[in-house]
């Protein structure tokens, strides 16, 4: 009333300003800092644990060029982002689909059974499926492989170069499944039924339906869950590496991350794993770029 | 029709999958490598004894002193007793203990800053001799130890096991817990199947192959975790193929040009090829960690592990009825030639930068007695690296069958091998490489010499 116009917008800016400082600090201390303190170590010789620091400019990132293991790593790594993504987006669209659309009953519980991997936490996960690994008779795989044979099965899973990687894709996929399922069901059934009704008397097949009306309209939760992937598996396969194998043996199975962890705290070059950081970062952003534009499609709105 | 078809494919992914969420559930305990005992203390009556320390003074030493030590399977009972005791040797003096499972972590920006704890026992997650030698974090104790006495009188380097770590020809640590790497068997079923026990390179050969040919594993491993294989058959084949002169492991130790392409470590990985190429050594062993190989070597599906002096201790809760444990120092040795005990140590320094190096001194020469050692075997179930009479002591069977090893005559106690991590690295990457049939012993030694070699720079 008698509040001038000038103390108003005042007002008005220190309101907005208790919303965006807080969030602002946060930020800088929590990832802005740690990022940039990271880019800056990148450019020393450091051990992580003395007090000297050596400036040595580019040559933890020439170091990297002739690293042989940084390739394998980066190849794994993309090994793991196409194969989860195919998989865990065929597998949650289809088991999506079968609970929303083809009338299955107790959805619920099979909701549930589908997500609970989900709620494991990934070490628990670790060691369950290095039993269903392990090579002697203990191993549930080969246990069951060698129902079917007249020769007990004895492949070592884990420790051949040529079914190592799959023998991590498979928990990592399974542990995948359910939340990306239940992110599509969600986006499922939000599609009017009278959509498919609609469909089914022009004469529509199931598979007709499916890709010219389900599919285009869940197309943003796809990208979304496409993206997400990725992000987490570049990021964050390290931990299912170190549960299953530690990126060996004779680190075949290694991806950046392991990489980074091994090389920061296990051998001491603190300089070097945080070029390897930048790198991970780096490598993310550029693919995530990438599958934006790729992933481009034009909304249908409904 | 076709709703019916894609929910029996539905239901039976469901079941593949719940199937083998709860296959897996049979899964054992997860138990972390470090070496654990849980046999604490039990009353340390009657050692108070002997005072060290014989710097005259009713007084003692004064000021402030602050211990690090790490809490891990070996318990902190022991800390607290010696510590103790000191402390009543010099009541004027301030301790400060600093102790904990996480200690490493926690006081690493101190050790970065420039403002360390005056003592330090090194052992645990995070830490790592030869990397703070290397960042020149420890005092040089070279002079010091040439010359430290015990309260009793000793003179420390005489007592000790295990000498300590020569960094170019200057000691930085002094080794307070010593333990041997080895070969373990179960003895009860070795006499119930006619299996002889190893001496040498030969008999174990002989004895693997009648191993085998009854269907059993000989050799199982811990492939996830390189160093138990190392320390176990690799690095006593060295010492042996080198005429049982263990001063080959301070020369790979301090990287010398061109040592890991030496004739002996040649000869030595050449044996290893032939227990290879003889399909004694489990082909699943590569992808087992330690809690896998162990439990696979107590369920008798191997005969042989190689492992540290820990073993018994931290399978105790999973070993079967009538087990019996033995342990072998090496299997590697020529007919008639020593036993080589590989150990591994745990050290205790002083920081360079230390605010009270003369109660740390002190302090050392104060732990260092044969009362201690008997403590700690009977407070840790573990052997400090003190020659210390456990026959009387309450220490385990294996702890008491190596203590006799060690204190026999037809036995080399190699120094520890501490290397460089990155040539530590490559010795794990490279062995499990030679046992997968990856690489030979040639391009073993290349591997290794690169890896020395950029060490070195």
């Amino acid at each position: 009333m008698t509040a001038k116009p000038t103390s108003h917008r005042l007002r008005r800016s220190l309101f907005i300003l208790g919303f965006i400082l807080p969030t602002f600090i946060l930020f800088s201390v929590i990832t802005a800092y740690p990022m940039l303190r990271g880019l800056y170590i990148s450019f020393f010789k450091w051990s992580g644990y003395s007090g000297n620091m050596s400036f040595i400019g580019l040559d933890n990132y020439k170091r990297m060029l002739k690293d042989d293991i940084i390739g394998t790593a980066i190849f794994n790594d993309y090994f793991l982002v196409f194969w989860k993504v195919v998989l865990i987006l065929a597998i949650a669209t289809f088991l999506a689909v079968a609970l929303t659309r083809m009338s299955v009953k107790r959805t619920g519980l099979f909701r549930v059974i589908l997500f609970f991997p989900n709620l494991i936490s990934v070490v628990v996960i670790g060691v369950l499926w290095r039993y269903i690994y392990n090579p002697s008779d203990i191993g549930f795989l080969n246990a069951f492989l060698s129902l079917f044979t007249s020769e007990p099965v004895t492949t070592v899973w884990l420790g051949q170069t040529n079914t190592a990687m799959w023998s991590i894709l498979a928990p990592a996929v399974w542990a995948g499944i359910g939340f990306y399922m239940i992110l599509l069901m969600a986006a499922i059934m939000n599609i009017p039924e009278s959509l498919y009704e609609a469909a089914g008397i022009d004469g529509a097949s199931r598979w007709h339906q499916f890709k010219h009306i389900t599919i285009p309209l869940i197309w943003e939760q796809m990208k979304v869950s496409i993206i997400h992937i990725v992000i987490t598996t570049l990021n964050g396969s390290f931990i299912i590496i170190f549960l299953m194998t530690e990126g060996g043996p004779d680190n075949s199975t290694q991806v950046m991350g392991s990489y980074l962890y091994q090389i920061g705290f296990q051998q001491y070059h603190m300089g070097y794993a945080s070029a390897i950081g930048v790198l991970i970062l780096t490598l993310t952003l550029i693919t995530s770029l990438i599958l934006n534009r790729l992933l481009k499609r034009e909304t249908i709105e409904m | 029709m076709n709703t019916w078809k894609n929910k029996s494919l539905l239901v039976a992914l469901i079941l593949a999958l719940t199937f083998s969420m709860l296959a897996a559930c049979s899964g054992a305990n997860n138990e972390k490598p470090a070496p654990s005992s849980t046999n604490q203390g039990s009353g340390n009556g009657g050692n108070g004894g002997n005072s060290g320390g014989g710097d005259g003074g009713s007084e003692g030493l004064t000021g402030e002193f602050e211990v690090q030590y790490f809490v891990g399977g070996y318990g902190d009972t022991w800390w607290k007793h010696v510590i103790g005791e000191f402390q009543k040797q010099n009541p004027n003096l301030k301790i400060k203990q600093t102790a904990g499972s996480q200690i490493n972590d926690q006081m690493r920006p101190r050790w970065i800053q420039g403002n360390p704890p005056d003592f330090v026992y090194i052992d645990g997650a995070g830490s790592n001799e030869a990397q703070m030698v290397t960042d020149a974090q420890l005092m040089d104790l070279t002079e010091f130890l040439k010359g430290a006495t015990n309260g009793d009188g000793e003179k420390l380097l005489d007592i000790a096991i295990a000498q300590p770590t020569d960094y170019n020809g200057k000691n930085f640590t002094m080794p307070l817990v010593f333990g041997s790497w080895g070969t373990f068997y179960d003895k009860a079923w070795f006499k119930q199947q006619g299996w002889e026990t190893p001496t040498d390179f030969e008999s174990f050969m002989a004895v693997s192959q009648k191993i085998k040919a009854s269907g059993v594993s000989p050799y199982i491993h811990t492939g996830v975790y390189p160093y138990y294989i190392n320390g176990g058959l690799v690095n006593s084949a060295i010492v042996s193929a080198n005429g049982g002169d263990a001063s080959i492991i301070s020369r790979m130790a301090s990287l010398e040009e061109g040592i890991f392409k030496s004739e002996p470590v040649m000869k030595a990985l050449d044996r290893i090829v032939q227990i290879r190429d003889a399909g004694l050594i489990d082909p699943g062993a590569i992808a087992l960690n330690h809690t896998d190989s162990q439990m696979s070597f107590l369920q008798h599906k191997a005969a042989f592990i190689p492992n540290g002096l820990w073993l018994e201790n931290e399978m105790s809760k999973d070993v079967p009825d009538g087990f019996e444990f033995d342990f072998i120092p090496s299997v590697m040795q020529d007919k008639g030639e020593k036993f080589v005990a590989i150990p591994y140590t745990a050290s205790v320094a002083i920081a360079e930068k230390a605010k009270n190096p003369e109660a740390a001194k002190a302090f050392l020469q104060f732990i260092f007695t044969k009362q201690f050692a008997v403590d700690w075997a009977e407070m840790t179930g573990a052997i400090m690296n003190v020659k210390a009479d456990l026959e009387n002591s309450t220490a385990g069977p294996v702890v008491k069958t190596a203590m006799n090893y060690f204190n026999s005559d037809n036995l080399v106690v190699a120094p520890a091998l501490i290397v460089n991590a990155d040539v530590e690295t490559a010795l794990q990457d490279s062995i499990i490489a030679l046992l997968d049939k990856r690489i030979t012993p040639a391009e073993w030694g290349e591997r290794l010499e690169k890896a020395a070699a950029a060490a070195r720079q």
